[in-house]
């Protein structure tokens, strides 16, 4: 009984030790490691966005909506991740309005946060099915030949977001 | 004469088999419409961002995206297995609510089958060898007791006297309720009866070699054998029994098989043996792993229930599920006219869950309608913040919309504001009655502020 319990100990141990530490909330998605689902439709602007199926950079996709506390905690992280990348060009981002109005959004988006890149409206909630969208913020991020590299649940900074992406790198993304 | 009774066990098994056919719908011969395929789908696709709900009961927006992409698969020709594992990519399996009967989860549905099969297989054999044992002839109970008594102490004797004694009256009892058959009693009584006279025979042995008196058995008081007899004629069974105080031992049996008043044809003692540790481990384990099999194989063929009911003896409701149930039943008041016990529901909602944007909305329009009746602009204004915060906590529920459209249109003459309101209403794919209920304002609206009324809304 006594070494029974001392080997599940030793292995949970194990398990744990040998996990990664996650700064963000990832998780495990069915879509990490795939081709990411088609990104394409109107904008909150009022235009058509498509990205292209490999994007040739880090696409950072974040669904959200205007009266998330959460999302509104991390808006100010993706408009300095933003910033950061625009010189290099190496990585981007695209939002997508989740459970909002385009109006709220396009308030959220253009007067509160002062985003410069596409934000989609989604009104019919195809990308959100594509991408198994389950609560805002989501993030995923998007490999420049098109793999979902990763799958966050929760609000990320832009120092995770690098992290993320220099781990992407660091195995051939 | 000898009474061959229909086992019980075979009827609720009868009974069961019908019931469980019949509430399966096996016999609905009319195939589903779309609308009742997609219900049925929807009942087992889990709302991906709620607890434990699935998307049928669910407001989320997740859930209403899943709902319109179960129907757009079904309208495209899916099959219901296709929708699955259409959802399956998206969500993960954990997405439906059923696992899947393959892989590991297989043992989900496999374990409580195999363990009701191998209950079924215990019970059997611990009732054939109840039967068997029972059915031992008289000769052969009586070599096996003394085969058992050798070497026991006077005690022990007299204990496995008194139990015999026990068990012969619990027999008859039985018998005398109808429990028992009549083959079934004779063949426990002439078993036990031999049984107990085999016993005697070897009480009065030790006394002997021990110089005992008699009604002793080494210094041990034991009963007296008189009190073996049977019920005295009138059927009924003496509360003590024992051996007489002569050494013969009474065991006649007067062949009718009914206590007769000879020594230990009818009293008490009975037949079953004491069942051991390990018997009545199997009987229980058994009986328990029965129970669970019929429980899921209940849950899996019963029909479903109809919004708002509770499966019985679900005692542990888990809080969001006590939340709907709440909900439910604030709303069936709403339906029977009893607008104060439903707003007093509502309100316990929100006490528990002040964001619960479904009580917000629907307690909004209570408010909003007892106080256009009493004419209280207190209330009006109440039911204002409500719903106004209702369709700010989650833009997509419906009847938020409605309800709030319905304020501005009707206490402002807010058309254009209702409108848009309204269109907020038809885009979260409102349930169809409540369409049609709404269809006479929404047109109403619509054709005050000028705009075109939507083919989704019903024509007058």
């Amino acid at each position: 009984m006594a070494i029974g319990v001392l080997v599940v100990a030793a292995g949970l141990t194990a398990v744990l030790a040998a996990s990664p530490s996650a700064t963000v909330a990832q998780v495990q998605s069915t879509l990490v490691g795939k081709q990411a689902p088609a990104i394409a439709g109107p904008t909150i602007a009022g235009t058509e966005f498509s990205l292209p199926k490999a994007p040739g950079k880090f696409i950072v996709l974040n669904f959200f909506a205007s009266w998330c506390v959460p999302c509104q905690t991390e808006g100010p992280e993706l408009v300095t991740f933003q910033f950061q990348h625009q010189a290099s060009g190496d990585a981007s981002m695209v939002s997508v309005v989740f459970d909002d109005t385009v109006a709220a959004a396009r308030a959220y988006q253009d007067g509160t946060l002062g985003a410069t890149w596409p934000t989609l409206t989604d009104a019919d909630g195809k990308l959100a099915l594509d991408y198994g969208v389950e609560g805002q913020p989501t993030t995923f991020l998007i490999a420049p030949d098109g793999r979902v590299v990763a799958h966050i649940v929760s609000p990320v900074t832009a120092a995770e977001l690098d992290q993320l992406i220099a781990r992407a790198k660091a195995v051939g993304a | 004469m000898s009474r061959r009774r229909f086992p019980l066990w075979i009827v609720l098994g009868v009974v069961l088999v019908v019931a469980l056919v019949v509430g399966s719908g096996a016999f609905d011969s009319t195939p589903p419409t779309a609308a009742q395929r997609a219900a049925a789908i929807e009942r087992g696709i889990k709302c991906p961002s709620c607890e434990d709900l699935s998307v049928a009961d669910s407001s989320a927006q997740t859930a209403v995206i899943v709902r319109a992409a179960v129907r757009q698969q079904i309208a495209e020709g899916r099959t219901d297995q296709q929708i699955e594992a259409y959802l399956s990519d998206r969500y993960g399996s954990a997405i439906v609510l059923d696992p899947p009967a393959s892989g590991v989860s297989l043992l989900v549905w496999v374990l409580p089958l195999a363990g009701g099969v191998l209950a079924v297989v215990l019970l059997a054999v611990v009732f054939a060898r109840t039967r068997r044992a029972a059915s031992l002839a008289p000769a052969e109970a009586a070599r096996l007791e003394e085969a058992a008594d050798v070497g026991a102490t006077p005690g022990e004797l007299d204990d496995r006297r008194r139990f015999l004694e026990q068990s012969l009256a619990d027999a008859y009892a039985e018998h005398r309720a109808g429990d028992l058959s009549d083959d079934d009693y004779q063949a426990l009584r002439r078993r036990d009866t031999a049984r107990l006279a085999a016993l005697d025979l070897r009480i009065d042995a030790l006394a002997s070699a021990g110089g005992g008196e008699a009604g002793t058995v080494g210094g041990v008081a034991t009963l007296e054998r008189d009190e073996v007899a049977g019920d005295h004629g009138d059927g009924t069974v003496p509360a003590g029994a024992g051996r007489n105080g002569s050494g013969t031992p009474g065991t006649e049996v007067d062949g009718t098989g009914h206590p007769g008043g000879t020594a230990a044809s009818g009293s008490a003692p009975t037949p079953r043996p004491p069942r051991s540790r390990r018997q009545r481990l199997l009987l229980g384990g058994g009986v328990a792993a029965l129970v669970a099999a019929l429980v899921l194989v209940v849950a899996l063929f019963a029909v479903d229930r109809l919004p708002g009911q509770t499966s019985s003896g679900n005692v542990a409701l888990s809080r969001q599920a006590q939340v709907q149930q709440t909900l439910a039943q604030a709303a069936a008041l709403e339906n029977e006219n009893q607008p104060g016990e439903a707003a007093r529901l509502y309100q316990k909602v929100l006490d528990g869950q002040p964001t619960n944007e479904v009580a917000m909305a629907q307690l909004g329009w209570l408010e909003y309608q007892i106080g256009v009746q009493g004419a209280s602009t207190s209330l009006i204004a109440d039911a204002r913040a409500k719903l106004t915060e209702a369709v700010r906590l989650v833009p997509t529920d419906y009847a938020g919309r409605l309800y709030l459209g319905t304020l501005l249109f009707e206490q402002d003459g807010n058309a254009a504001g209702a409108v848009a309101q309204y269109q907020a209403f038809l885009a979260a794919d409102p349930p169809a009655d409540l369409l049609t209920q709404a269809a006479p304002v929404l047109r109403k609206a619509y054709a005050q502020a000028g705009v075109p009324v939507p083919s989704q809304v019903p024509a007058g």
